[in-house]
């Protein structure tokens, strides 16, 4: 092979280095990455079998609720002269709104938990993977070093020096290219994360994230009507107890009961999505995950490519020798070896 | 001297001593006028220009009528000041439901000129805010929200200026604490922002009496209730610091 291909190579290897070190910048990642380490963090406290059946607790318990207040406390009110069973949704507003929305609620929160159920492995993975916050870095280092090695073997060639060690640097980077991937195991973890995020994506709009909140609004609203106003006008036209009433009425009790844990558990829950729209918008903006691995694998093959390239190729003038060591050529540059021109057109022969 | 000379010179004397006489007599009216009006800047000073004292809060009635004293509403996301939609509390004890009333808290009320900083820890176990100074812990959802004067984010130390009886402010420091949760409800916010449905502290002040009204809305910028929009009113009667 001849100082053409050797030069060539090396600047093949100066162009994938500094593509690496663009390449951040042109994905915007030294800001995009570390708001998806932001959405990492933020989401881990939910991330869990046990949290996401706390929450399916919490929809069964007011879907308990739901049922018993239409089931079992309208009819009651009427019975005891309360409330006519035909004024119940005027007398309790938000009571006949948590029943009228609550399939849908029921609907939409049930899948919410879902996505993020059928997504814990896929979290766990992405999880693994090295900080968000040093993704550039893992293009930008090993860009400037691939470009500074082949910057050198360039300048040693031009020199008439060896372009060994330069090469040999260009083929343990590219080796390192390459096995990194499999090192942080991204051919399996970067498609669970892709997968993620296209999961996800329904989830973590502004506009779900409103409807959530209304949910809130809406269970919240009905609960306290429930305990504050309903119960009482039932017990009162019945004579008896708060105590009696809420005996009479365990599911809607049992939501009261809970009802402050819900808030303080479904209120932050609600602040990690609202939070986390720019930052999962930021991430899905992102190159396909899937495609990450091949970010370090392709470049690091070519880049230890032209290492083995410049490796094998002989000086032109030591062509008629192909055991030649280049190390071993002489200190005072030949016009082959400091001649660009020469390196364009080889002395035939040269090649090995 | 002759006996007429005499006698101009006693009339001169005479018109001497009235003239002097009247000129004592405007001075005194001066000067009486002068303290009066003294005392009227005085009084008045004390709600001219920054006031520095408490605002003590009034609690409100609710009753057929309407809401009269110091509430808490909260706009929906994507709702208007006008229209709402506003959030029902149903633990409120006002008829209309969206009105939360408030009552003053152990320090009566609003302290400007200082912070007026929540305990540590904020809340309690359930999440209940548990500042009292300005407030009394309100019921919201079951749960409690209290407020405090944070200098969180760089809030400025709360004042409020009056001008010719017109009010004006800075409660950027304004904060609430609910379900473990906080919340800046100030305004300007502690940036100067005054992003959506945020609008600026504005009011009345009774020159005679410190009696007061303050107004303003401060739009939650992130977390659970990102977009909605707290609506403050306070009523009450400004006491001078000192």
């Amino acid at each position: 092979m001849s100082n053409g291909a050797r030069r060539g190579a090396s600047v093949v290897a100066l162009v994938i280095g500094l593509g690496l070190v663009v390449a951040p910048f042109a994905f915007q990642m030294f800001s995009r990455a570390p708001q998806g380490g932001d959405m990492i963090d933020d989401f881990e406290p939910y991330m869990s079998t046990e949290v996401i059946e706390r929450f399916r607790g919490y929809l069964d318990t007011v879907d308990a609720a739901d049922a018993q207040a239409s089931d079992q406390l309208q009819p009651a009110l009427a019975d005891a002269g309360a409330v006519p069973a035909e004024d119940f949704d005027t007398t309790y507003v938000q009571v006949a709104s948590l029943r009228e929305q609550w399939p849908d609620v029921q609907a939409d929160m049930t899948d919410l938990l879902d996505t993020m159920d059928r997504n814990l492995d896929n979290y766990d993975a992405v999880a693994s993977l090295p900080p968000f916050p040093l993704f550039p870095w893992f293009f930008v280092i090993p860009g400037v070093l691939v470009a500074g090695a082949a910057t050198w073997a360039l300048l040693a060639g031009r020199r008439g020096r060896s372009t060994r060690p330069a090469a040999w640097v260009l083929v343990a980077l590219g080796v390192g290219l390459v096995l990194a991937p499999v090192a942080f195991q991204m051919f399996s973890r970067a498609p669970q994360g892709g997968d993620m995020i296209e999961d996800f994506e329904p989830m973590m709009t502004r506009e779900r994230v409103q409807r959530v909140q209304g949910y809130f609004i809406t269970m919240g609203a009905a609960e306290g009507q429930l305990r504050n106003q309903a119960l009482p006008a039932l017990a009162a036209a019945e004579g008896a107890t708060p105590e009696e009433t809420a005996e009479a009425f365990p599911q809607i009790t049992a939501l009261s009961d809970v009802w402050p844990t819900i808030v303080t558990d479904f209120a932050p829950m609600v602040s990690t999505m609202s939070d986390n729209v720019d930052n999962f918008d930021a991430v899905a903006s992102l190159p396909p995950f899937p495609l990450f691995p091949w970010f370090f694998l392709i470049p690091g093959l070519l880049v230890a490519g032209c290492g083995v390239v410049a490796l094998t190729a002989r000086p032109a003038e030591a062509g008629s020798d192909t055991t030649h060591d280049e190390s071993a050529a002489p200190v005072t540059p030949t016009p082959a070896a400091s001649d660009p021109e020469a390196d364009a057109a080889p002395p035939e022969g040269s090649s090995p | 001297m002759t006996t007429r000379t005499r006698a101009r010179r006693g009339l001169a004397v005479v018109a001497a001593a009235l003239l002097l006489a009247a000129g004592c007599g405007d001075d005194e009216d001066e000067a009486t006028e002068s303290s009066q009006q003294d005392t009227a800047t005085e009084e008045a000073s004390g709600f001219e220009g920054e006031l520095a004292g408490t605002f003590s809060i009034d609690p409100a009635t609710c009753d057929a009528e309407g809401v009269r004293g110091s509430y808490f509403r909260m706009i929906q996301a994507g709702g208007t000041a006008e229209e709402g939609p506003f959030v029902p509390n149903t633990d409120s004890s006002c008829t209309d439901q969206t009105y939360n009333p408030l009552t003053g808290g152990s320090e009566s009320g609003l302290v400007t000129g200082e912070f007026q900083a929540p305990p540590d820890p904020a809340f309690d176990a359930a999440g209940n805010g548990l500042a009292t100074d300005i407030i009394e812990p309100v019921t919201f959802f079951a749960v409690q929200f209290a407020v405090a004067t944070s200098d969180a984010d760089g809030a400025a130390t709360p004042t409020v200026t009056a001008t010719s009886g017109e009010l004006t402010g800075d409660l950027s420091a304004w904060t609430a604490y609910y379900s473990n949760l906080v919340f800046n409800q100030g305004a300007p916010k502690p940036d100067g922002s005054s992003p959506g449905l945020t609008a600026a502290v504005s009011g009345t002040i009774d020159a005679d009496t410190g009696a007061y009204t303050l107004d303003w809305s401060s739009q939650i910028v992130g977390g659970a209730f990102n977009d909605f929009t707290g609506v403050w009113h306070l009523e009450g009667t400004f006491t001078p610091a000192g």
